[in-house]
């Protein structure tokens, strides 16, 4: 069977970026967008493409892209294109932006509605800037699909996807029904370079973009407008590094001293 | 710390999207998979595997980007190539070297002045990275004056026999066949003479000062045989291997913008952090006007390849204007490598940062593909009209 994959990637500030070059509009409850140094597509979100292609390299089918956002550069959202996926669909619009989990996983799984055919829903294991972890076991809620999360490896078969799921402490194998919505981690494997030919594919493919009323959704219920969780204070905190050495005539004493020392401070 | 690039002049804003796709999936194969090679290769003067790293960099696409699809390429243009020239010679000029002969010379001459035969037999391997050329014009008594080259070609019935001297030939000891430029009784012509053929000899040559990363060294042909069909049959005359130097230049003359931004970027980041005086040396004036100094070399020489690429692309670019450009680029690397390097302080002599390695790379770049002063020269002609390269005594 050939299988068709909706991938969600998200256009976040580049994680690898100068921490110098972090900052917090306090007042505004926003992180200021470092300027100069270009956003990225979040890595785990790296890895689900990655894993869609894999399925599509073994089994044939389509992979469509979904990105929503403002100002979303078309050289950072594109390129899933240029690794091999198919088709991109952009929820870009102002009424977009700021939005909670909730809000998010709403306005995606409306697009997903949208797009129609799909066997396969596949998310990173939560997004680089935020790290809420939450999106994708939310489209699968309102979707009323089977969610899998943190996979490291899925392998689809006769209507099923089998997936090793990471745990504490090794992974466990689960059997899911499709439609399906899979959340994958890095432990899956770098994701594959682009190619220039791939580059140049990407080039002819338009982006599908799809407003708030594309998906059927009022602007109040989008993006900021349309969240359920209030931020009550976003905050730079202060990092204070004090180093004291620890001294005894041997180093069973210096080890007690330490130990005595952490207690005094109540950290033991 | 990952490389941002340097864009003072938001000339980013002029790429297109598969320009600036390219310049990124490049950066990002460079940093992660090459750039931890390059210090050992330089230190110890043991040059890159190209045998294995080619076939990496051929499946990205970033060998033969600007040849037609039939021939392997992705039919991308020159400021296209001239990004992937800039992001690999960030990392080490052996590696733009490599990309400029590949692509440049060997490719360019094949595709322009080649056969059908061997535009199909080698171009399309080539760009797989599977097939490593060099390219041999010159000679140990002949540099600049390449027009007075003493490797000669004679025909007979049987072929074409081959005699001289090659020398300071990038890849020369790794590559599979060679685009060779001898004077026959039709003028200079090119042939290609494969690895293994009797009477040819290619050498590695050590003790390098610069590009140490580098295969480079010289082709030895004795009476070297080889079949009427390797002659490059649409040239005779000097003009065709200057036509392969000209864009060879051209992507020096990005190249050599990335050289300059990686030391701009060392030094910046050095000067921000380093301590005297109780002050980040950034703090200081004198520093101050060095990555002042840097920056804006660099940001002129972006919109000079900028600009000549896209006058490459449409046609339009002459061979003066790339002398301007690959001039005045590698003077301003080289000059930023010399501002980095004393920005670092005594750090700045140690390979653990990249200026002094850059530093003596640049040596070459300043030299080969026509030297500084050559270009002087083309330039001085193209506006008065005469000629000043020779003198009569």
């Amino acid at each position: 069977m050939t299988v068709n994959i909706i991938v969600c990637v998200k256009q976040v500030i580049d994680p690898e970026a100068p921490p110098s070059s972090f900052k917090v509009d306090e007042a505004g409850k926003k992180v200021v967008p470092p300027s100069g140094v270009p956003p990225v597509i979040s890595p785990f979100d790296e890895n689900a493409v990655e894993a869609a292609l894999r399925v599509k390299d073994a089994q044939g089918g389509k992979i469509t892209v979904l990105s929503m956002g403002v100002n979303l550069l078309r050289e950072v959202v594109k390129k899933p294109l240029s690794m091999g996926a198919d088709e991109i669909v952009l929820l870009e619009d102002e009424a977009f932006t700021d939005g909670d989990s909730w809000s998010n996983a709403r306005a995606l799984a409306m697009a997903v509605k949208k797009i129609g055919e799909y066997d396969l829903i596949f998310c990173g294991r939560q997004a680089a800037d935020w790290d809420d972890g939450q999106v994708g076991s939310g489209i699968a809620e309102i979707l009323e699909l089977p969610c899998v999360t943190v996979a490291r490896k899925i392998d689809v078969a006769n209507g099923k996807a089998v997936v090793e799921r990471v745990t504490a402490d090794g992974y466990e194998v689960i059997e899911v029904s499709l439609p399906a919505l899979i959340t994958v981690s890095n432990e899956l494997g770098e994701a594959r370079y682009p190619t220039i030919k791939g580059i140049m594919a990407a080039k002819k493919i338009e982006p599908l973009v799809w407003t708030p009323a594309d998906i059927g959704l009022e602007p109040a219920q989008a993006g900021a407008a349309g969240r359920k969780m209030n931020l009550e204070k976003l905050y730079q905190p202060v990092h204070e590094g004090k180093c004291e050495i620890i001294e005894g005539e041997s180093p069973e004493e210096a080890g007690v001293n330490l130990a005595l020392k952490l207690r005094e401070a109540k950290l033991l | 710390m990952k490389f941002q690039g340097v864009d003072y002049y938001q000339i980013d804003e002029l790429l297109s999207e598969d320009e600036k796709m390219t310049r990124n999936l490049v950066r990002e194969f460079l940093e992660k998979e090459l750039e931890p090679l390059v210090v050992d290769a330089f230190h110890e003067e043991k040059p890159l595997d190209m045998r294995a790293l080619a076939p990496k960099m051929g499946e990205l696409g970033m060998i033969g980007a600007c040849l037609p699809e039939e021939y392997g390429g992705n039919g991308a243009n020159y400021v296209t190539f001239g990004l992937i020239c800039q992001e690999v010679e960030r990392v080490d000029s052996a590696l733009r070297s490599y990309i400029a002969v590949q692509f440049g010379l060997v490719s360019y001459a094949i595709f322009r002045y080649g056969s059908e035969e061997q535009k199909q037999k080698w171009l399309p391997s080539i760009a797989r990275g599977e097939k490593i050329g060099c390219f041999g014009l010159t000679e140990p008594n002949h540099g600049s004056d390449a027009g007075a080259m003493e490797t000669v070609a004679k025909k007979d019935a049987d072929g074409w026999v081959i005699n001289g001297t090659k020398q300071w030939i990038t890849e020369s000891s790794v590559a599979d066949f060679a685009v060779v430029w001898a004077k026959t009784d039709e003028g200079v012509r090119g042939f290609i003479v494969e690895r293994g053929t009797e009477g040819f000899s290619p050498t590695s040559q050590s003790r390098k000062g610069s590009m140490r990363a580098s295969d480079v060294g010289e082709l030895g042909f004795s009476d070297c045989r080889i079949p009427l069909e390797n002659a490059l049959p649409e040239v005779k005359g000097l003009s065709a291997p200057l036509s392969c130097l000209s864009q060879a230049r051209y992507g020096i003359s990005w190249g050599a913008i990335g050289m300059a931004m990686d030391c701009y970027e060392t030094a910046l980041n050095y000067a921000k952090e380093r301590e005297q005086f109780g002050a980040p040396i950034a703090a200081y004036q004198l520093v101050q006007e060095k990555l002042v100094t840097m920056l804006i070399e660099i940001t002129k020489a972006q919109l000079l390849s900028y600009r000549l690429g896209r006058l490459m692309d449409d046609g339009k670019a002459n061979y003066a204007q790339i002398s301007m450009a690959k001039k005045n680029n590698v003077s301003i690397a080289r000059m930023c490598a010399r501002l980095a390097r004393e920005t670092l302080g005594a750090n700045g002599i140690s390979l653990d940062y990249s200026p002094i390695r850059h530093m003596a790379n640049v040596e070459s770049v300043y030299t080969y593909e026509g030297t500084d002063d050559m270009h002087t020269l083309i330039l001085g002609q193209d506006i008065t009209g005469i000629p000043a390269f020779r003198r009569q005594l």
